[in-house]
């Protein structure tokens, strides 16, 4: 069984999106792009070029490359149809031969043979298909192809024809507004007014849908064919011309290199505005006059750009205006508004669609994707891929245990898909612990204190047994369902204790989100304490160190470098008593110093007894062990280990 | 004498029969309904696990690739830079023709494009070649040679082997340039 995909079959580019893991993923063809050009060519050698490559050759061999083939699909001579202009209209402006098949259907000549529109859409697309397998690595055997709203029957069908032509079982044409709707999972709401804003490189079209019993419906549209981002550069174009006009006398327009350049620098400033406040727009000789090359360095602020285009967006609003009225609705009854296509980027133009529907639009997907990617969901809604069993979940917030000191330890973090496990080894805190008490946290905080408590249970019965010596071996389950189970099993003795605990309960999206701002403010004073509590364990850990060398190598000391270290010891134990973390750093530091003399001198002793090893710089003594964790009041925490 | 117990017990009997009968039956539609839905997860989990494998191969795939592409777009964006070097360079007034200094800028744009061509940057030849969609854009027909490029108006560029930046250029249309006028100045753009 193949793959399912949702395919964009647009005028001027195409896209081709498929469902991978229950997310929607846009396939690049194979030059790279995730945009691909809706343009078939046969070329001089009879060679059949699709996309980029058919783009590229356009200029050189214009009556045998047919683009924007969309405006002709499921139309007949004489018939007027949509949006569109009649048949003659259009077949006028075009570079290739329009011609009149039996029944009036249009036909177009390439190459020296006539062909259908479906049949050149059909090559579109089956090279996204072709270039999809390629990368997918699988065969694609069916597809959800998109249509503009305002499609009629014969239209449809002959998308549909190409479908098929293509290799295709076509699951089903759906609207381009309904399928951005599906993109922002608009489809699980009731009873809602949808109003869906393209704006792309050459058109604007407005929807207004009405979404009812998991069913869309399309009130009106209304647009403009001849409005979108290439206008807006060619304003920014005018600008630079006028400027440099002005300021050096000489008239770009004239100059074709230059000319190109500026169009260039041009949309990539009107991008650039879209996310900063300035841009330069930077093009050393652009030209030269008798008196030498000329420079074009002009700053571009986006308050100016917005002075340039604001009639042009302004006039987007007219189509709203009526596609409104003809649906029989006011603004305020739109409950959902989605943005399609790249022009809608710019911050001007969400401004102005917010101010004119009175909500803020949806705007989380790619626009130039979002069609693609809204067929490609409803081709995995349709082959059964995504399933409400299947629709799982994530944990909001972090879970864990508390560790020596009162520190939250993480277990499984927040935003985990479920469901999942995990399991950690801990250890005692004390010399012949009896029992580890497991105390299970929930919440971002890196204080125990400050998360909120799910559930306690001990384990006893551990051997005797110096700390930092037993395993516990505690597990983190969570289901499907969101249920907890947490066990803790001591690997010596094989005895376990565990709890279950329903994890959701009693927390609302409000809370969550509360408790993860919670955790932001408290970012810088919550990592200073937890700084603290691990400077404490350090010095435990060396004072607890420093005990145990000098007891096992007792005999090997000197009684002088004895003294040394216990005074140490003393020092760290009794600066643990206090509260500045400075002192218990600098008493830690001093023991650690201490103790490597010791190490020192044993080595040396050794060294009398045998030839010296090799020279390999100075290895401090016996290395720094596992830092054990003191407990509290008879409270004993794990030990933070690698596994 | 009959007893009725017996009797009872017969009817209880034939009931405690039939109530079985009908729980056989409806126990046998349950472990259908049950095999169905367990068939179902088990496609379902096969289909999430084979996601799972192409979704691990795919990744892998990606991300030896990633570190090319990133340099890939990072070459690219330099690309307009390395054009108005050139276009600087092509522009030496007579007078700075001999000065030293800039002698040490050519050096320079040489040493920018040798570093360029040590990760993998290569020029696509242009000027005069047959015109090849896949390594050229036409921008204009002209006059010349029918088929061949005349004029290059923008470099292009392939990053190892694969195209970051088509050729655009001028193709010739089949009439021949004129010899008394002076050709278009071929500054790559």
């Amino acid at each position: 069984m193949g793959k399912a995909v949702g395919i964009d079959l647009g005028t001027t580019f195409s896209e081709i999106a498929v469902m991978q893991g229950g997310e929607p993923v846009v396939i690049p063809s194979a030059e790279g792009s995730n945009l691909f050009p809706s343009v078939v060519a046969i070329s001089k050698s009879g060679e059949r070029l699709v996309g980029q490559v058919a783009r590229r050759q356009a200029i050189v061999n214009p009556e045998n490359t047919i683009y924007s083939i969309k405006r002709f699909m499921g139309r007949k001579w004489g018939e007027p149809a949509g949006r569109e202009l009649p048949v003659e209209e259009d077949a006028r402006r075009k570079t290739y031969k329009v011609t009149r098949g039996p029944s009036n259907e249009v036909r177009v000549a390439m190459g020296g043979k006539e062909y259908s529109p479906p049949e050149i859409s059909a090559m579109i697309l089956q090279k996204l298909k072709t270039d999809a397998e390629a990368y997918l690595g699988e065969k694609i055997t069916e597809a959800v192809i998109t249509v503009p709203a305002y499609f009629n029957d014969a239209q449809r069908q002959a998308t549909k024809d190409a479908g098929a032509i293509a290799g295709f079982n076509v699951l089903r044409i759906i609207n381009e507004p309904t399928a951005a709707s599906l993109a922002y999972g608009l489809d699980t709401k009731k009873e809602e007014a949808i109003a869906v804003y393209d704006l792309g490189g050459g058109t604007f079209d407005i929807s207004i849908l009405e979404i009812g019993e998991g069913t869309f419906q399309v009130k009106s549209t209304s647009g403009d064919t001849h409005l979108g981002g290439d206008d807006l550069d060619q304003r920014i174009m005018d600008w630079l011309c006028d400027e440099f006009k002005r300021d050096q006398g000489i008239d770009l327009r004239q100059d074709r290199m230059a000319l190109q350049r500026l169009r260039e620098a041009a949309e990539k400033a009107k991008i650039e505005l879209s996310t900063i406040q300035q841009t330069d727009v930077n093009l050393p000789f652009i030209t030269a006059d008798a008196s030498g090359p000329k420079h074009l360095n002009i700053t571009l602020t986006r308050a100016k750009l917005e002075q340039l285009v604001m009639d042009l967006v302004e006039k987007t609003l007219e189509p709203c205006r009526q596609a409104l009225s003809d649906a029989g609705k006011t603004s305020a009854q739109i409950d959902e508004v989605v943005l399609v296509g790249g022009q809608t980027r710019m911050p001007l133009v969400q401004q102005k669609v917010k101010q004119f529907f009175g909500k803020e639009p949806h705007k989380g997907v790619n626009p130039d994707e979002v069609v693609a990617v809204g067929a490609a969901i409803q081709a995995g809604v349709l082959k059964g891929e995504v399933k409400d069993v299947l629709l799982l979940d994530v944990t909001p917030l972090t879970l864990g245990i508390e560790t020596l000191g009162g520190v939250a330890t993480p277990l499984i973090p927040r935003n985990t898909t479920i469901p999942t496990a995990k399991s950690q080894i801990f250890s005692t805190a004390a010399d012949n612990q009896p029992s580890v008490e497991i105390h299970v946290l929930q919440g971002e905080r890196p204080m125990a204190a400050d998360n909120r408590t799910l559930g306690r249970f001990i384990l006893d019965g551990i051997l005797p047994a110096p700390r930092g010596m037993p395993q516990i071996e505690v597990s983190f389950d969570i289901d499907a369902n969101g249920i907890l189970s947490v066990k803790a099993r001591d690997k010596g003795t094989g005895r376990e204790q565990k709890i279950t605990i329903t994890v959701s309960s009693g927390l609302s999206k409000e809370e969550v989100a509360r408790m993860q701002r919670e955790a932001e403010m408290h970012a810088a004073e919550d990592a200073k304490r937890r700084e603290e509590v691990e400077a404490r364990n350090a010095a435990d850990t060396m004072a607890y160190t420093a005990e145990k060398t000098l007891r096992d190598n007792k005999d090997k000391i000197a009684a002088d470098l004895n003294q040394e270290v216990e005074k140490k010891i003393v020092a760290v134990r009794s600066a643990l008593q206090g509260t500045d973390i400075n002192a218990i750093r600098s008493a830690t530091q001093e023991l650690s110093d201490a103790m490597q003399k010791i190490g020192a001198a044993i080595y040396q002793q050794q060294q009398q007894q045998q030839p010296p090893p090799p020279p390999g710089g100075e290895q401090p003594p016996g290395g720094e062990p596992p830092p054990g964790k003191e407990g509290g009041e008879g409270t004993v925490e794990g030990e933070f280990r690698e596994v | 004498m009959i007893p009725k117990e017996p009797e009872e017990g017969l009817t209880d009997k034939v009931d405690a029969a039939k109530v079985e009968l009908e729980d056989v039956a409806a126990l046998k539609q349950a472990l259908a309904e049950e095999k169905a839905r367990a068939d179902s997860n088990l496609a379902g989990w096969q289909r999430a696990q084979a996601d799972f494998i192409n979704y691990k191969r795919r990744a892998e795939q990606e991300k030896g690739e990633i570190g090319q592409w990133a340099n890939s777009m990072l070459v690219l964006a330099l690309l307009p830079v390395l054009d108005d070097l050139e276009r600087a360079l092509a522009a030496i007034h007579d007078e700075l023709a001999g000065v030293s200094w800039v002698d040490g800028i050519r050096l320079i744009e040489r040493k920018l494009r040798a570093t360029l061509e040590a990760q993998g940057l290569s020029e696509i030849k242009a000027l005069g070649e047959p015109f090849d969609p896949n390594l050229h854009e036409a921008v204009m027909q002209s006059k010349g040679k029918n088929g061949i490029v005349v004029e290059e108006l923008q470099k292009g560029y392939k990053f190892r082997n694969q195209v970051i930046r088509a050729a655009k250029v001028a193709v010739g249309g089949g009439e021949e340039k004129d010899e008394a006028k002076p050709d278009e100045s071929q500054t790559s753009a």
